[in-house]
């Protein structure tokens, strides 16, 4: 094919330019306005599961205080809480939101390759966010399957919201995927074929990777969540038997026969565990940026980082068999996922190493950013450490389905990333909208998170080496238990109660700083990565003036010997104004 | 210097945490402690780690938080220390793989002197089988499971004839005796689990899974389900004895088979009228109940439900607990005068009295009251008519100031606390939703406009079966 | 410069992770295509390990294949017959798309319209002997995707699941044919080239080599 008929730049991108407000912020097909919808969306169905965590914390800490949270009530609560965190808030917040924001602008590119699907991918997305809501207004409420919705449990009689509930999310889930992946076709395409001249794929940026190689994992892995809830619904509504094997459901026969319901789980992990790194990934990558630049050092050992990224997210699709070691499954497959799953620990443990290499010997500006980097590594720490627990498979067998993996999976997929998009947008808050997010603030709401969620579940780890088992609405009189284990949750309820209420902190300072904060100017970190080079703040649509910018070095050129400044922006030549004469 | 001060904190507040925690495994009570072994590595290899890792990051934000002056060090790579780093790795992974895939080993393999039983799983309850003299379970089919057959047995099997059925009740185990657990659900995903233990798998509606231990040391534990299983998830509690060879094979000896169940002798109603005059005395001469003797009524309530009061009141389950007064009253009563013949009777006698409707003396919000028994339905059924699949006992039509009562003891822990009597403590954890008498009151009420549905329902449906025969 | 270093030592790094983009050449619309058909190979996958597993699981026996898909012709019970022309149908259409594509880049948008239409038709053709079949199958044969009268129910569930779901890509195909056709034929693609030929080609190859492997798994089994 002739070289003259590619487009090999952005260069000539035609942008759509809205003409509305319509157009400008709803249908807008700028990645940057995509992004921020992608972003309010995500964080205010993430107050929603927020307050069911309360909820839940509630009835744990204090059994039998409260009228209105009965059984049904408690597992719809911790099906929708799970489901929302995993899927509408962390995916959709750091793919959707992040990955939508950075993905052009880290790269130097005008928009995403395809910005009109791009744009329907957001609201379909938030199509799917609305049916799921939808679940509390059908006859019988949400689904209270928990959110691995393993059947035949989920669609039989004794969960609630076996009517419509469990219809609903299904739905709801396979939009969600269809929204995926029309965003991920996008990131991936947009990172593999439209970067700017000079940017290798050695030279993007941390965050980049992650991002894109959570969306390759995206598109490989949600395929089995799809197939898996359209054999479920079918199995709800038409009554095959797909999942289900012959049942007597609470004293009476049942029309299935000789469905497998551990196919489900093969499914759904072979899903859910790449889905873990799918959140995973992008923070790892965008908490290396975080660090360098508020270290003002380089990230330490730069291509293993990317060698780590790529071998987790090979590796995350051999392992899923590791959340099913006392299901029932053939226990020879216990060798082989073991295995395979503890040599996932050793790129994840050159990931640790690493950022704390990067703060030795670094000149670390405590902001807010590094706060929360700081605070995501001794979490992520802890749930990883933890997860080698649960990886070994006899290890496991004492505390699978105990508070244990509660804890586990919390500190490493719920509170560690959590705490990568605080800092996140604390970091691009600026480039959002030009203003400084509020400082003051931001230091309390930090110490409270992080202490808070430590506090939650640091301890949480003890319960379940007790034995105490997870989804039990109550524990009542329990011969493993005493009361201190009473005492323990309500301590664990009251730090749950007080880092959720500690949120509004941080919903007040996005708006305050917004009208009120001061200005930031267009590099407020004194990054090297290009979205802080862009001509305006906050970037107009199309990003770059007439040329895209040329990159001539890796993202992490801080405090070059010699350099006049302690950082050298990626699209600056050799011996430019950063740089200054004295190297070349 | 906050930052490093705080992280030091969390690193030695950890440590102090785990050395002054209270929680810890329970006292193991199986021959599993290779798994506690390879707990323990895991937790020291992990415990390491933690702490060089939080120390070494205390120091550097320490050492080179910003200051005047000072600048990074610019540094790529090292390829060396990165090397290092990931071999030393690599060894601490092995060293907890190792130990960890010997044990599983173990784990999956059973030694072939290890006694079968069965354990079926169900929403929400434990129910047990154990071979025979032929030591061979019978054939069972998940398309045979009824109300008469709870287990699916396979009634031409010969082998199945002498398997013992433990319906509901405790299973005794010998202890220093390998035990192969074959795990079957009826109906949802449940999870095997006797923390003691510490071996736990999963039961799995279509398919058998096993697993094996060696029970240690004498005494009584608890089984918990470990995998959600519905809204009764909580409550589907168990009970496992191990007992001293000579305290199992006498318990051995008191339990019945297939074939004796599937045999019992029909109750003979005539025979049970006789022993029937001494209930009649507080129960009423139709069974109807007398609220002046705090005697409920008993006409019209499932066979299933009178024989197991019966038994949990020989067995010593109910009418124990000091506050229980009238509970009390009929614990006596019932050692007197039951062998196992005159139950079948007396119920038998109690089935054929006339089942009128018990009459209203409650008085509460039945609105409110039905909201409330939403979380009651899955059992009691949406009619109150109860269900022997969910052994739950019918509530529609009886005497509300009895349910009252009971409600109260359940949720006061009078009724239900005994510790082999997990039924007792399912419908204890489920009372717990009623707040306080009000809501007792609210869902009685809401019990009583059952009643008459129920009649109505009953009405259709005898009219129903009627025309269908006349059709046909 | 230190910023170099990163990338020196291995050649095949190198040559991929190359600025701008990794596939020289490469149109954005083809590689999205590529990217997206790996994503949907993985959905077909999972379905046709769904089948494969319930088929091992369920305990009822799997009705014969070839005796449930025979067709009378002319009296004589033949096995496969209806399957066999339509397999041949669609990988007939796979050669004319690519005769189309063949054509795009010869730049004789006409010709590469019409064999692109020619391909629709085989498509539309294909669909419309699924619904026969199926019809022929919930009709005659009673094969309910929750019950049939020759065995396990799953058989039903997993062909009408999976031919169905591969019949909404035939028929998305078409529709998405057409389109293009319509409008290289018009001339819309003289500028920019006749790359979308080949994208949709793509798209169409993929549901043929789809429905080889479901024809093997389902019908030869």
């Amino acid at each position: 094919m002739a070289v003259e008929a590619q487009i090999p730049y952005q260069e000539a991108l035609d942008v759509h330019h809205p003409h509305s407000w319509l157009t400008r912020y709803w249908f807008s097909q700028d990645h940057k306005v995509i992004a921020i919808q992608y972003g309010i969306t995500a964080i205010g169905v993430g107050l929603v599961a927020l307050v069911l965590s309360g909820m839940m914390r509630l009835q744990l800490g204090f059994p039998d205080s409260f009228d209105f949270i009965d059984p049904e009530a408690y597992y719809q609560f911790i099906t929708m809480h799970g489901m929302i965190m995993v899927i509408y808030l962390l995916t959709a917040l750091l793919l959707g939101g992040f990955g939508n924001y950075l993905v052009p602008l880290m790269c130097g590119a005008r928009d995403m390759v395809f910005p009109f699907v791009n744009m329907i991918s957001y609201h379909v997305y938030f199509a799917s966010v609305l049916i799921l809501l939808a679940s509390y207004f059908v006859p019988g409420g949400p689904t209270g399957a928990g959110w691995t919705l393993y059947p035949p449990q989920a669609i039989l009689t004794g969960t609630p919201g076996v009517d419509w509930g469990i219809l609903t999310m299904l739905v709801s889930l396979a939009v969600f995927i269809v929204a995926f992946t029309m965003g991920g076709l996008n990131y991936v395409t947009t990172i593999l074929q439209a970067r700017t001249r000079g940017m290798s794929l050695m030279r993007m940026p941390l965050s980049i990777w992650g991002i894109f190689m959570a969306t390759v994992l995206g598109l490989l892995a949600f395929p089995a969540l799809f197939v898996s809830a359209v054999m479920m619904i079918l199995d709800k509504t038409i009554g095959t038997s797909f999942f289900m094997p012959a049942i007597s459901s609470l004293g009476e026969q049942l029309d299935y026969s000789g469905g497998s319901p551990l196919l489900f789980q093969h499914l759904f992990w072979f899903f859910g565990h790449p889905e873990v790194y799918i959140v995973a990934l992008p923070a790892f990558g965008i908490v290396s940026d975080l660090i360098s630049t508020h270290a003002r050092k380089n990230i330490f050992g730069y291509r293993m980082m990317v060698w780590a990224i790529v071998a987790i997210g090979v590796l995350s699709f051999i392992v899923w068999a590791h959340h099913m070691y006392v299901s029932g499954m053939h226990p020879y497959f216990g060798f082989f996922f073991a295995t395979t799953t503890l040599i996932i620990a050793v790129p994840t443990a050159i990931k640790v190493y690493n950022w704390t290499l990067t703060l030795l010997r670094a000149n670390i500006h405590m902001t807010v950013p590094m706060l929360f980097s700081i605070a995501f590594v001794i979490t992520f720490v802890v749930g990883g450490l933890t997860g080698l627990f649960l990886g070994n498979v006899i290890v496991d067998v004492p505390l699978s389905d105990t508070y244990f993996v509660v804890a586990h999976f919390h500190m490493v997929m719920g509170v560690s990333p959590i705490l990568v998009i605080f800092g996140a947008i604390y970091h691009w808050y600026p480039k959002m909208t030009g203003k400084m997010l509020d400082d003051r603030i931001g230091q309390v709401h930090f110490w409270i998170t992080f202490l808070g969620t430590y506090a939650i579940y640091y301890p949480m780890h003890y319960l379940g080496f007790v034995g105490v088992p997870r989804r039990y609405f109550a524990n009542g009189e329990m011969a493993i238990i005493d009361e201190s284990v009473l005492l323990l949750n309500q301590g664990i309820t009251i730090a749950a109660l007080i880092v959720g209420v500690a949120q509004i902190l941080f919903i007040w300072n996005l708006i305050y700083s917004y009208y009120r904060g001061r200005d930031s100017g267009p590099n407020p970190w004194k990054a090297t990565t290009l979205e802080w080079q862009t001509p305006e703040t906050p970037p107009r649509h199309g990003n770059w003036e007439s040329t895209l910018p040329t990159v001539h070095r890796w993202a992490y050129d801080y405090s070059v010997p010699g350099a006049k400044d302690d950082f050298i922006p990626q699209s600056e030549p050799p011996g430019g104004e950063h740089e200054g004469s004295a190297r070349t | 210097m906050i930052v490093a001060i705080m992280l030091f904190i969390i690193v030695i507040g950890s440590l102090v945490f785990n050395f002054l925690s209270p929680w810890w495994f329970t006292e193991i009570a199986s021959n599993w402690g290779g798994i506690d072994f390879a707990v323990f590595v895991t937790f020291w290899i992990c415990g390491v780690a933690f702490v060089l890792i939080g120390l070494f990051m205390v120091y550097t934000t320490w050492k080179y938080r910003r200051r005047e002056g000072q600048t990074a060090v610019y540094e790529p790579e090292n390829k060396r220390l990165e090397w290092i780093l990931t071999i030393l790795t690599t060894i601490g992974v092995v060293g907890m793989l190792a130990p960890g895939l010997l044990v599983w080993d173990d784990y999956v393999n059973v030694p072939p002197q290890a006694r079968e039983v069965e354990i079926v799983g169900q929403q929400w309850s434990w129910s047990y089988r154990l071979p025979g003299e032929d030591g061979i379970l019978g054939t069972v089919d998940a398309k045979l499971i009824s109300v008469d057959n709870p287990f699916g047995l396979d009634p031409e099997d010969p082998d199945g004839q002498d398997d013992i059925l433990i319906e509901r009740e405790a299973l005794h185990l010998p202890i220093d005796r390998p035990v192969k657990a074959l795990l079957r659900s009826k109906d949802v995903l449940h999870d095997f689990y006797v923390p003691q233990f510490r071996a736990k798998m999963d039961l799995v509606p279509g398919m058998i899974t096993y697993m094996w231990f060696t029970p240690t040391r004498v005494g009584t534990y608890e089984v918990l389900c470990a995998e959600l299983c519905g809204i009764g998830h909580h409550t589907m509690r168990g009970t496992v004895v191990v007992d001293t060879q000579e305290d199992y094979d006498t318990w051995l000896d008191g339990q019945q088979t297939y074939a004796q169940i599937s045999t019992r002798p029909q109750g003979d109603p005539i025979a049970g009228q006789a022993t029937y005059a001494v209930c009649a005395a507080c129960h009423g001469p139709a069974g109807e109940g007398l609220v002046a003797l705090n005697a409920p009524k008993l006409s019209g309530q499932d066979e299933w439900y009178l024989r197991h009061q019966i038994l949990a009141y020989k067995q010593g389950l109910r009418g124990v607990h000091e506050e229980d007064t009238y509970g009390k009253e009929m614990a006596p009563m019932v050692a007197t005068l039951f062998d196992a013949a005159t139950t079948e009777n007396v119920i038998a006698y109690i089935r054929s009295l006339p089942d009128d409707p018990a009459p209203v003396t409650i008085d509460g919000n039945a609105d409110r009251g039905a909201n409330l028994y939403s979380g009651c339905t899955v059992c009691h059924g949406s009619d109150g008519g109860g269900s022997h699949g969910t052994f739950a006992p019918r509530l529609a039509g009886m005497t509300d100031w009895y349910l009252a009562r009971q409600l109260q003891n359940f949720r006061a822990g009078i009724r239900g606390s005994h510790p082999m009597d997990n039924l007792g403590k399912q419908m204890g954890l489920m009372s717990k939703q009623l707040g306080d008498d009000d809501a007792i009151n609210d869902v009685v009420a809401y019990i009583n406009t059952m009643s008459t549905r129920m009649t109505q329902t009953a009405m259709r449906q005898t009219i129903d079966d009627r025309g269908e025969t006349d059709g046909g | 410069m230190a910023e170099a270093t990163s990338t020196q030592r291995l050649q095949l790094v190198e040559d991929w992770s190359a600025d701008v983009a990794v596939f020289k050449g490469v149109p954005w619309g083809k590689a999205m295509m590529w990217i997206f058909l790996l994503s949907d190979t993985f959905i077909f996958t999972s379905f046709l390990t769904g089948y494969m597993t319930v088929r091992m699981t369920t305990a009822e026996p799997w009705p014969n294949p070839s005796e449930v898909f025979a067709l009378d012709a002319f009296g004589v019970p033949v096995p496969l017959l209806l399957i066999a022309i339509m397999t041949f149908i669609l990988i007939s259409s796979s050669g004319t798309m690519a005769m189309a594509v063949n054509m795009g880049y010869r730049r004789k948008r006409k010709a590469a319209a019409v064999l692109m239409i020619v391909t629709a038709i085989f498509g539309a053709s294909f669909v419309g002997m699924q619904m026969f079949e199926w019809t022929k199958l919930i009709v005659d044969e009673g094969v309910r995707p929750w019950s049939n009268p020759m065995g396990a129910s799953q058989f039903g569930a997993c062909f009408f699941m999976i031919t169905g779901f591969h019949g909404l890509h035939v028929s998305a195909g078409v529709v998405y044919l057409a389109i293009v056709a319509t409008r290289v034929w018009r001339g819309r693609y003289e500028e920019k080239g006749y790359d979308i030929v080949e994208i949709t080609g793509l798209y169409w190859h993929f549901v043929d080599l789809v429905w080889v492997f479901i024809f093997a798994f389902f019908y030869l089994w």
